[in-house]
């Protein structure tokens, strides 16, 4: 599952299973998404069958160059070859960006309706395509070239390039698409942030611009930060983000009926029983009754609670201003 | 019954039915739901309410519950061999699927009677959400986009008839629904930017009836939802949630999904109909009777396809046909399903998109906190505040109880080209805190919620019964017995993985069974001892 997906996007994929109570440390989460990206990343080659589970066929597509996460799309998709693809982009550009559009998603509007070219990457020729297949017959037919050829002049190769280019562009738009990146997030007010830092954010309370948080803008990049002050838990963007802190652990005490008191890491809670790792490594768990108190501390609970006050605004004046800690 | 173990946790709930806090709305006697020894579809009954007018199991005895038998389908992990479907059972056989595998097992005791694979050509593997039964034929959808018919008899194929488009991104997960001489089905698939649509086939033949299509046809009114027919044509609205039906009305009811571009909205100005809408349907004709949009112009992936609930309540005293949705984005409805026209609009769990409600009593986005380059902090999240598993209502308490999870996440715009396709952003990091929560229909107010400790949250669904229980999971692969009028757990047991479907329940000899699924295997439960 979920071949082809980038670093950012494996990340992201983590930060879900984090949200959704899956437990890690950050370096372990850093370590799952890094492997992750290397095994089923864009550049991972052609996955082993033993991890295509429940593709159900044995020519699903390679990485990054057919359908995305999951594996979107039919078994027997077109995969694209990356160097036909960009001699392809070349055709596209000399013979049908003018009515096609710069990334195939149709001709511009102030086109008049006769040249102006459908969209190609929700086309369901193109979709139906495999290498050129109905692509070049279609073209053959009288189709027109910005040279002023005819679509038929076009050679088998160049035909399948463009399929290959073609297919890329749609396999780009999935949602596991390379180029879905964050773009610029730095857009907030560095002084308004430090007055949120100091004032009504009471980061100042926990945090020193000089002391633990001294170099933070130069520790992670603006995504990562922002991802990293927000949700403190969940892994950053891109390589900068891989580099996190490990998370602090939720820590637990539990006063037993007799009064004795058990300390520690928290391992597991619901509402029947707890467990714990005590200060010497030690494994206890314990049954919950009505006399077994248990109280849970979580260091980023105030984290917690300050995700109800920030307006979005803050958050942005926040990044620009831990940014500049440099 | 005997209370015959030792009870280990203080009961609270050892009240004779009625007695509690709460006067019930009605008789045990007088509610309907699935026959007892039958859980004929997998969404219990037409109504879709997942309630059991079965009451041997109840909050006095529940604590000596044993496990009466376990079938393993050892389908491999993962999101392929997850059972999310809630098994149907048809005259003492258990049905039900995972993506591209069916199953026949014993009710009484979990033997395997027959299984089918599926030989696939491909399509997104993230779940089979049940089978459909009618006569000797069984119905259920595949990935590669197919609708299949099997003999329930020994599992042989009848027939297959293809319902979706795999270069399209189109698949199959939705649980089949059959109505007189129709079989609907819905499908699946957000990548691509395709329209959504529902069919109906016929249970013999398979041929398709018809095809009713999520956006308006060009020159009707809300076609005015576009800025033009090409986004309109390629506007998601995906079908692939449980689906209900009113045999009085004639009326087939079910949620919308997304629309598309899924993130990046830029391109599709306006409320975007019928994506994220209720829908109305004649099961005959495939014909349009009503429309309510839950989320209008979504751009956070909130599908509206959570299971529709019809209710048969009372509002300011007077009998009312109501249908219920907790939906994805955080608010509880609840409509007159004659008409469609909104009685109650509330959050069950923190939302912070809504500038507040139309006229409508549609929520109105905030344009403010729609995804944004710079990054925009949501509540809840992309999984949302509800999603597919499905809820219970209970006749008897009134309440409607739904697996909420509070949550944040920040929205992004990947690409920010005048007309984005596809995704074009997603929503990053996150926090999130669930609850099983009871609210009262009449007003969406909560009743109770008992929140599961542990970050994240449990996707599971709920049942409830005359026993005055709810079950659900926890965060901790606990499958849990709560109080349905007090909300405070009475028994569980830890199923080693996350519960992956909705309980059902069925007596068969005088026993009620509890089933129930943990990944790839099925638990059935028992009051055993004599
Ligand atoms: C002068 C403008 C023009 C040029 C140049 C042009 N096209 Fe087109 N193309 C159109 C128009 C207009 C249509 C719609 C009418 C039709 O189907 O012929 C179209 C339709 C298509 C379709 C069918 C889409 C569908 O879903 O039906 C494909 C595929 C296509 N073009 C590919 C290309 C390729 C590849 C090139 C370059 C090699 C190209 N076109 C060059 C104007 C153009
Ligand atoms: C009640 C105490 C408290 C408050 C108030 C608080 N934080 Fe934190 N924060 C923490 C703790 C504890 C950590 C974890 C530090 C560690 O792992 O060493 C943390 C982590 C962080 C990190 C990640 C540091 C890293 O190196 O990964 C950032 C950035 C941050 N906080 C920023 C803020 C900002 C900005 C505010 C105000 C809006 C704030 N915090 C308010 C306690 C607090």
């Amino acid at each position: 599952m979920g071949k082809g997906r980038s670093r950012e996007q494996w990340t992201a994929v983590v930060n879900a299973m984090v949200a959704r109570g899956a437990k890690a440390t950050d370096a372990e989460l850093v370590q799952i998404a890094e492997y992750l990206t290397a095994k089923l990343g864009p550049n991972s080659g052609t996955e082993a069958p033993a991890t295509r589970a429940g593709r159900g066929s044995a020519s699903a597509p390679v990485a990054g160059r057919g359908p995305g996460p999951l594996g979107a799309g039919a078994a027997n998709s077109h995969v694209v070859d990356d160097a036909g693809a960009e001699r392809g982009k070349a055709v596209y550009t000399a013979e049908c960006i003018t009515c096609h559009g710069l990334n195939g998603r149709g001709g511009n509007e102030t086109l008049p309706a006769e040249q102006r070219g459908p969209d190609l990457v929700r086309s369901v020729l193109v979709l139906h395509d495999r290498y050129g297949n109905e692509i070049g017959p279609f073209l053959a037919k009288n189709h027109p070239l910005r040279s002023g050829r005819k679509g038929s002049s076009l050679t088998q190769e160049q035909v399948g390039d463009l399929a290959h280019f073609l297919h890329q562009t749609v396999y780009y738009t999935l949602r596991s698409g390379p180029m879905l990146k964050v773009q610029n997030i730095l857009t907030g007010d560095p002084k308004a942030g430090a007055a949120y830092f100091n004032g009504d954010g009471k980061c100042s309370t926990c945090h020193s611009p000089s002391g633990d948080l001294a170099g933070v803008g130069k520790k992670y990049d603006a995504p990562t930060l922002q991802t990293k002050f927000l949700f403190p838990r969940s892994v950053g963007f891109g390589r900068a983000g891989a580099r996190t802190a490990a998370a602090k652990p939720v820590t637990v005490t539990v006063t037993l009926a007799d009064g004795s008191v058990a300390e520690g890491v928290l391992d597991r809670l619901d509402d029947f029983n707890v467990s714990l790792r005590d200060a010497q490594g030690q494994y206890k768990s314990f049954k919950i009754t009505p006399q077994v108190k248990v109280v849970k501390h979580d260091p980023y609970a105030m984290h917690v609670t300050l995700l109800d006050q920030y307006t979005d605004k803050n958050i942005h004046d926040i990044v620009a201003y831990l940014e500049s800690l440099k | 019954m005997m209370l015959t173990k030792f009870v280990t946790k203080p009961v609270f709930g050892l009240v004779v039915l009625g007695s509690g806090l709460l006067l019930p709305a009605l008789e045990p006697s007088k509610v309907s739901g699935p026959p007892k020894d039958a859980w004929p579809m997998t969404i219990g009954d037409y109504s879709g309410r997942r309630f059991s007018p079965l009451s041997k199991i109840n909050d006095s005895n529940v604590n000596s519950l044993s496990l009466a038998w376990v079938y393993r389908t050892n389908s491999g992990s993962g999101f392929a061999s997850s059972i999310k479907a809630t098994p149907v059972l048809v005259d003492g056989i258990l049905y039900f699927s995972v993506p591209d595998k069916v199953w026949a097992v014993d009710a009484r005791t979990g033997h395997e009677v027959w299984q089918f694979s599926w030989t696939s050509t491909g399509g997104i593997h993230i779940g089979s959400r049940g089978v459909a039964i009618s006569g000797n034929s069984l119905y259920f959808e595949t990935p590669d986009c197919h609708l299949v018919a099997l003999n329930t008899k020994d599992g042989k194929e009848r027939w297959r008839s293809s319902i979706c488009d795999l270069d399209q991104m189109y698949f199959g997960s939705a649980a089949p629904l059959v109505i007189n001489n129709h079989v609907i089905a819905g499908v699946s698939g957000d990548d691509l930017d395709a329209p959504g649509y529902i069919e109906s086939h016929d249970p013999e033949t398979g041929k398709l009836q018809w095809r009713w299509y999520a956006h308006p046809q060009p020159g009707e009114p809300e076609a005015k939802t576009w800025p033009n027919t090409e986004a309109m044509l390629h506007g998601g609205g995906m079908t692939w949630g449980a689906y209900a039906y009113d045999s009085e009305l004639n009326l087939l009811y079910f949620g919308t999904g997304n629309p598309q571009p899924v993130i990046a909205g830029k391109g599709r100005e306006g409320d975007n109909l019928y994506t994220e809408s209720i829908i109305a349907l004649n099961p005959d004709t495939g014909k349009l009777a009503w429309y309510f949009q839950v989320s209008p112009h979504d751009t956070h992936d909130w599908d509206g396809v959570e299971a529709p609930v019809l209710i048969d309540g009372e509002i300011d005293g007077k009998p009312r046909k109501l249908l219920a949705q907790a939906s994805r984005n955080g608010y509880f409805f609840v409509l007159d399903r004659t008409n469609g026209k909104n009685i109650v609009t509330k959050t069950f769990a923190k939302a912070n998109w809504a500038k507040g409600l139309d006229a409508k009593g549609q929520p109105i986005p905030n344009p403010a906190k729609m995804p944004q380059i710079d990054g925009v902090l949501v509540s809840p999240n992309q999984a949302g505040a509800a999603n597919w598993p499905p809820p219970s209502f209970s006749p008897l308490t009134g309440l409607f109880y739904v697996n909420a999870t509070d949550a944040y996440s920040v929205y992004y715009i990947y690409d920010n080209d005048i007309k984005p396709e596809g995704w074009g952003g997603n929503d990053h990091g996150g926090w999130s805190q669930s609850a099983l929560r009871a609210i009262d229909y009449k007003t969406g107010q909560i009743k109770w919620s008992h929140t599961w400790e542990g970050t994240g949250g449990p996707r599971s669904g709920v049942l409830s019964t005359a026993g005055n229980l709810v079950f659900a999971a926890d965060s901790s692969s606990n499958f849990v017995a709560l109080d349905a009028q007090k909300g405070q757990p009475l028994w569980h047991t830890n199923l080693g993985t996350g519960m992956s479907n909705a309980p059902m329940t069925y007596e068969l000899d005088g026993t009620q069974y509890l089933v129930v699924a943990a990944g790839d295997t099925l638990f059935g439960f028992a009051m055993l001892a004599k």
